[in-house]
């Protein structure tokens, strides 16, 4: 019964159900409903019977329908399910690259930046080591400066200032030797002194070809740096020095025969040799030039070794020496020829004065050496010449001594050899040294010429010869006291003249005596008096009044009683002289008289109407 | 009138005198130069040597007239006399006439100088004894009577030719000391001093002049 209970609640369930239902709510079963009308057109029977197979049918169908599409989209499903596990596929395949790849760009990103920063660290390096370089190495173009053109070699102020660095790169080098970078060091120092011995092998092949155009302006400073560079290495510098005075000396020679025969550019100024007649001129010219071009070539030298500093006065000296060495033959050639042309004393003098004083300038420059050696041998030659043709010359003058005129004044001789004394001397006058050469001309000259004076003189009557000899004395003596160092002369002079004077003073007073005829007077006086002058013959009053008138006559006129021949005397301070003391000696017998006249032991009577004067009044009319 | 320094007290004025080649410039040049003059050319006229000695500490300065002995200077020679205080007479041991001419020497002497003058007798070359003419004695004796200094002397070897000159001086000298030279007459042969430059030396001398006019 619970069975058919369930069945009966079953079915009243969907009894209900259908009861319940509304069909116009219900869109689903409206849609099948309208659906359902499609194909069921008549409700017959069969129709009824057949409906549901045809439903089932028509389901069936649908399902048909459905399960064919459904298969073709299964199809299309299957297709694309393909394309994407291929997708698939590829993308894990790109996965997988991307994956490598991106593991390889990590690397590279490391190594990158590792690059990166180890750049960084060059770059600083590089800016501490650059300087350091420039320091102590040589820049490309230094070398190229300091090695230069191999074939040309040329040499200019930067190859100093490379050559400087070089130097001043070894001085680092030995602060960094002390600082203990001994390899560093040592490797620069190898390698500067390698530099510095090719660079100075191309100094020294330079200066070799130049040095002897020292005097080229462009080319001095180089020569003269080049020197100083030199001198550390004084092999070279000696093979410089040596090659520069054979260069110089043959410039010098070749230079000197230049001016001698063709002068200066385009003839100006005429060779010197023009002027050979004339040897005053010729010399002073040689002598001019040369002690120019000597002077020029000591400048030279010392401006080629003026950077030099371990260089003494010596070796330049010796330098000098060796490049004036070739200037002597040819200049001794010609003094000598100069010297052996028969020539006045005159000038064979100048020319020798000439000699010495370039001798002296020259030798200034030069104290030694063969130049010098030569002026000594050329000025003895000269001094020897010049004694010797002095001698002939005066020789010649002498050949024939004419004899005085009346007049008795010096002959032409004595007046020409006077002459040639006279210029001698004031030729000699002018030198340094000039006592010996005067003193010594003197002695040549005056000798014959006193000798002479006296030869003439002897042939004189005895006042004459004295006349004549304090003449030729008084004209000599004028002259030689125009100069100095002449007193051992003069006072020979003096002597002879003195003794002439004597002579001549000795002549006139006896003229003097004989005239006023006081000899007799005198004798009496000198005699020892015994007796009154006054009784003694020759001493009475009467005959004293002639001796007074006398001597009134000679007061008033005193150059009656004079010696005619004093005329002839040429030095009125030497008449006058012998004039007075002839006088004098007058004076002195009169004072004697005087006395005698006033002495009461002589018996004169009234001696003041005799002798009228006293003798200091006679004085005073014949001596003042 | 020579000029430099006046470092002697007095000048004395020789003369030597004496036939030709007796060898009076080479006594004299012996005397001053101390050398012997081996081929002395002839005097002409006459020659001048100086030297300066000194007698008794005084220094004396020597001016001598060395003449020629040739006949035809004897006028030029004669006119030295004068102003001589010592006169040297000199002749030549090996030859006699030399010595025959010294009183004509002597003569001329006494009457051209002045009485005081001193004279002294030499006789030169007496190296040369082996060719000897004239003895010492003779010559000593010669001497003698005519109150004259002798000695024989080499003008060669030196030998006593710096004594012939020096005894001179000091006779002189001694002359002076006892006042028999008077040193103001210039024919003294003496002079006090060298004459101040620029005055002659030839002034204020009467005595001696008058000495002139009595011969």
């Amino acid at each position: 019964m619970i069975v058919k209970k369930e069945n009966e609640y079953m079915l009243s369930k969907r009894f209900n159900k259908v009861l319940e239902t509304e069909l116009e709510a219900d869109e689903d079963t409206l849609e099948a409903l309208k659906q359902l009308s499609t194909f069921y057109s008549e409700n017959t029977l069969p129709s009824r019977r057949d409906l549901r197979s045809k439903i089932e049918k028509r389901s069936l169908d649908i399902n048909i329908n459905l399960l064919s599409s459904f298969s073709k989209v299964k199809d299309t499903f299957m297709s694309i399910y393909n394309d994407i596990v291929e997708m698939n596929r590829c993308v894990d395949e790109i996965t997988c690259k991307l994956q490598n790849s991106k593991q390889r760009s990590k690397a590279l990103l490391q190594q990158t930046s590792m690059l990166y920063s180890g750049r960084n660290k060059n770059t600083v390096y590089q800016k501490i080591v650059s300087p350091f370089l420039n320091k102590v190495q040589l820049s490309p173009d230094e070398s190229l400066i300091l090695y230069g053109n191999q074939r040309s070699s040329s040499l200019t102020h930067a190859t100093f200032s490379v050559l400087d660095k070089i130097q001043q790169i070894h001085n680092y080098s030995r602060i960094l030797m002390r600082c203990g970078l001994q390899t560093v060091a040592l490797d620069t120092m190898e390698h500067m002194v390698l530099h510095q011995e090719e660079a100075l092998e191309n100094i020294y092949r330079w200066t070799q070809n130049h040095c002897r155009y020292v005097d080229n302006l462009e080319l001095t400073e180089l020569i003269a740096n080049a020197m100083s560079k030199l001198q550390d290495r004084p092999p070279l510098f000696r093979y410089i020095i040596d090659e520069y005075c054979v260069g110089r000396r043959s410039i010098l020679v070749s230079a000197f025969i230049d001016a001698l025969t063709k002068g200066g550019p385009s003839g100006k100024p005429a060779p010197i040799e023009m002027k050979a007649h004339d040897i005053q001129i010729y010399v002073t010219d040689m002598f001019v030039w040369l002690y120019k071009a000597i002077s020029v070539e000591q400048q030279n030298l010392l401006q080629m070794l003026k950077f030099c500093d371990n260089i003494d006065s010596d070796f330049i000296l010796d330098t000098l020496i060796k490049v004036c060495d070739g200037i002597c033959q040819p200049l001794k050639i010609r003094i000598e020829k100069v010297l052996g042309v028969p020539t006045q004393a005159v000038i064979l003098y100048s020319v020798l004065n000439l000699l010495r004083y370039y001798k002296k300038c020259i030798c200034k420059i030069l104290p030694r050496g063969s130049l010098e050696n030569t002026l000594v041998n050329l000025q003895n030659m000269g001094e020897q010449v010049f004694f010797t043709t002095l001698q002939q010359e005066i020789n010649n003058m002498f050949i024939k001594i004419e004899s005085p005129v009346r007049d008795l004044v010096p002959t032409p001789a004595i007046h020409n050899l006077l002459a040639l004394l006279r210029d001698m001397l004031s030729t000699a006058n002018m030198n340094d040294g000039r006592e010996i050469d005067m003193k010594k001309i003197t002695q040549y000259i005056i000798e014959p010429l006193l000798r002479c004076v006296n030869e003439q003189a002897s042939h004189l009557p005895a006042l004459d010869m004295s006349i004549y000899t304090v003449n030729c004395i008084y004209d000599i003596f004028t002259c030689l006291s125009m100069f100095e160092f002449m007193d051992e002369f003069l006072e020979r002079l003096q002597a002879q003249a003195d003794a002439q004077i004597d002579n001549l003073t000795a002549e006139q007073a006896s003229f003097l005596v004989a005239n006023l005829n006081i000899g007799p007077i005198y004798t009496i006086l000198q005699d020892s008096q015994r007796e009154p002058l006054s009784t003694i013959p020759g001493m009475e009053p009467s005959n004293l009044q002639k001796f007074f008138l006398k001597l009134e006559q000679f007061i008033t006129s005193p150059e009656l009683t004079l010696l005619p021949q004093f005329d002839l005397l040429l030095s009125s301070k030497y008449k006058r002289v012998v004039e007075k003391r002839s006088r004098e000696v007058v004076l002195a017998i009169y004072t004697q008289l005087f006395e005698a006249v006033n002495n009461p032991q002589n018996q004169y009577e009234n001696p003041s109407s005799l002798c009228h004067k006293t003798p200091d009044e006679l004085k005073e009319s014949i001596l003042l | 009138m020579s000029a430099g320094p006046y470092n002697y007290s007095y000048i004395f004025k020789y003369i030597i005198i004496g036939d030709m080649g007796v060898g009076k410039s080479c006594l004299l040049h012996q005397f001053t130069e101390k050398k012997f003059m081996a081929d002395c050319p002839h005097t002409i006229g006459v020659e001048f040597g100086t030297r300066i000695i000194e007698v008794s500490g005084q220094k004396i300065k020597l001016q001598i007239w060395d003449t020629a002995g040739q006949e035809r200077f004897r006028a030029v020679t004669r006119s030295y006399y004068r102003g001589a205080a010592g006169a040297l007479m000199v002749y030549d041991i090996t030859r006699r006439s030399t010595y025959n001419h010294l009183s004509s020497w002597l003569t001329d002497t006494r009457n051209l100088t002045n009485p005081s003058t001193v004279i002294f007798l030499i006789g030169n070359k007496c190296d040369l004894d082996a060719q000897r003419d004239v003895t010492y004695e003779e010559a000593s004796k010669f001497a003698e009577e005519n109150g004259l200094m002798f000695v024989e002397a080499s003008a060669k070897t030196g030998d006593n030719v710096e004594e012939a000159f020096l005894e001179t001086a000091k006779k002189i000298y001694q002359s002076i000391q006892d006042g028999r030279l008077d040193l103001n007459a210039a024919e003294s042969g003496v002079q006090h001093k060298p004459s101040q430059p620029g005055r002659n030396n030839l002034s204020n001398d009467q005595q001696g002049n008058k000495d002139n006019c009595a011969c």
